[in-house]
């Protein structure tokens, strides 16, 4: 019964839109600080490398390789981050960018562990480890009356709605706590936030740090849900894409990224037609939105007339 | 061995300082940075193939085709790209860069659809002639290449320093309040910047087919990245500073082919900027701000 319901390829799009939530998340946490970086497409791949290979060569279970990409992401995102407070502006969104390249070119020649740009196939699955865990346990998915596969993509997507309520229930948590508001204030006029007493430089690596985390966390769930990776994937292109996601979406507000991010990844699948012209429409979305409206189609107005509108929205008016 | 090494990185060097001029002109005079300039500079390279391959025409029209069609794209991305975001209330100083990243990708992809995602190669009718003097080779696509640069940078400067109009551009580069004040019709000297960087693009796009005998859709993005490492290293809107720091990078990536490992040579570039960011913010030749950052 619930079979005929479930549509793998559907669940499959909802786990890359569940990814690239985080992805726009990593760059919100980033910009909500004022800073403008263009890296996140490389603290990705070391997320996505370092989980894949700690699986794949030392056999570790997939969560202490994603928690480590993710620290390892993390650990890098405050090296770079520290040099980087020197940087304002569009200095910091060329060295970031800079670092990207190097990642890739990087992942690219350091053949003897990476595979070059072949790529590494035959990453351990989050769905097929699911799916011997249950089966060891003693429970067939047939039981519930699904295949395989469903309930494999299923699983998946489960787990990855969760992962981002967590994030989102943090990040809100943390916007309306004292961080947020130094982030805040640190974006709004760095010299009044020192002046008020911030430590900007703690709050700048922090918020830069977090950014990287949420890279390289959303780089090593999409190794695991890919099954493969190529330096390919952390190119410019994974960068712009993330870019669009805030830009597009709204980088004030984190359901700007939110929205962005899942109206983004959708809008290919939907509009199949459109998918060779992708890039051409999304060249002309970062224009227009820069023309027209620059805070992105979600901003603290908009949610403010929901809010009103709406009298249970969940979510507040400000965050 | 070495000289000959020496001649290829002047060579290459002297490309990257003509793509850096262009972004250091607009940097100069806008303060933001066009991340469009190296897509600009590879349309100007498929206009080159498309005349000399294709249509059979000599490279003298290559030149002249490459840079109408630059100048246009330039102007295009003034009035639709940055115009608009100009003197608007809260817009905030990154907005310029993601629409510039915006035409970028447009374009690319443009090219793409336009053009094929291949390599094209360049054929010319001087590729294989060579001076041979002892033991070094000169090719005489690497000369012209060398003269054509040399005379871009000469005159740009002469432009810059003497001319009615380029004082006019480095009045509005100091403060384009206090020039519009005193008489300079700075929107115009805008239009002509980019329009300038712009044809100088397009005309690097041809010397950069040259050079390499083949043109594709993903060179811009590339070249672009070295340009901006380029002016990163020799400081952001110094004239001087960006053809210095093209020189340097070239003979950087030719000596890292020819004695290292040449699968690396794409990072140097940004290895460079992230060591230079580190220690010299301001760039080689550029001047300490009084802040102590950029």
């Amino acid at each position: 019964m619930l079979g005929d319901l479930i549509n793998p390829y559907y669940l499959q799009v909802g786990s890359f839109i569940m990814i690239n939530i985080i992805l726009g998340l990593s760059i919100y946490i980033t910009l909500s600080s004022g800073q403008l970086s263009l890296g996140s497409a490389g603290f990705m791949g070391i997320g996505a490398y370092t989980s894949a290979l700690l699986t794949i060569n030392y056999d570790l279970p997939i969560i202490v390789g994603v928690i480590a990409g993710a620290l390892v992401a993390g650990i890098i995102g405050i090296l770079i981050g520290i040099p980087s407070l020197r940087l304002t502006g569009v200095y910091l969104a060329i060295a970031t960018l800079g670092f990207g390249e190097v990642m890739r070119v990087f992942l690219v020649n350091w053949e003897s562990v990476t595979k070059g740009s072949v790529g590494l196939s035959g990453i351990p699955q989050i769905g097929r480890e699911l799916l011997k865990f249950s089966r060891d346990s003693g429970f067939s998915p047939m039981s519930i009356g699904l295949k395989n596969n469903q309930f494999v993509y299923l699983m998946v997507l489960l787990i990855l709605v969760i992962i981002n309520i967590l994030l989102i229930w943090f990040l809100i948590r943390q916007n309306k706590s004292r961080v947020g508001r130094a982030f805040a204030a640190i974006k709004m006029d760095e010299k009044a936030a020192e002046a008020m007493g911030i430590n900007i430089t703690y709050y700048k690596v922090l918020s830069f740090a977090q950014g990287a985390i949420l890279s390289g966390f959303a780089g090593a769930l999409f190794a695991h849900v890919m099954g493969y990776i190529s330096p390919a994937d952390f190119s410019y292109h994974r960068a712009v894409d993330i870019l669009i996601y805030a830009v597009f979406g709204g980088s004030e507000v984190i359901w700007g990224s939110i929205f962005g991010a899942a109206f983004m990844t959708l809008l290919p699948e939907v509009l199949r037609f459109i998918s060779e012209y992708r890039y051409l429409i999304y060249g002309l979305v970062l224009v227009l939105m820069m023309a027209f409206r620059p805070q992105g189609i979600i901003d603290v107005p908009l949610l403010q007339k929901l809010h009103l509108t709406k009298r249970r929205s969940k979510h507040g008016s400000k965050n | 061995m070495l000289l000959e090494q020496i001649i290829n990185g002047i060579t290459l060097g002297s490309i990257y300082a003509i793509v850096a001029l262009g972004f250091t002109l607009v940097f100069g005079v806008l303060g933001i940075i066009n991340m469009a300039h190296g897509e600009i500079f590879m349309f100007g390279a498929f206009i080159g193939v498309t005349v000399t391959s294709t249509l059979g025409l000599p490279i003298w029209m290559a030149f002249l085709a490459a840079i109408a069609a630059t100048a246009i794209l330039g102007y295009l991305l003034e009035q639709f790209a940055l115009r608009p975001l100009r003197g608007k209330k809260g817009v905030s100083h990154l907005a310029p860069l993601i629409s510039t990243i915006g035409v970028s990708i447009f374009l690319e992809n443009l090219s793409h659809h336009l053009f094929g995602a291949g390599n094209h190669p360049f054929k010319s009718s001087f590729a294989e002639i060579h001076y041979t003097i002892g033991s070094i080779t000169i090719y005489l696509v690497q000369i012209l290449i060398f003269v054509i640069s040399v005379i871009l940078m000469i005159a740009l400067s002469y432009w810059l320093s003497k001319t009615k109009a380029g004082k006019a551009l480095r009045a509005t580069a100091e403060n384009l309040e206090t020039a519009s004040i005193l008489g300079v019709n700075t929107k115009q000297i805008i239009t002509l910047t980019v329009i300038i960087a712009s044809a100088m693009g397009g005309i690097a796009g041809i010397l950069v087919g040259m050079a390499f005998n083949s043109v594709n859709p993903q060179m811009g993005l590339s070249i672009g990245l070295k340009g901006l490492a380029i002016i990163i290293l020799g400081g952001m809107g110094n004239v001087k500073g960006a053809m210095a720091g093209g020189l340097i990078l070239g003979l950087a990536e030719t000596f890292i082919v020819a004695y290292g490992d040449s699968g690396y040579r794409d990072a140097i570039a940004f290895i460079a900027i992230i060591v230079i960011l580190l220690i010299r913010p301001q760039g080689l030749f550029g001047k300490k701000t009084s802040e102590g950052r950029p």
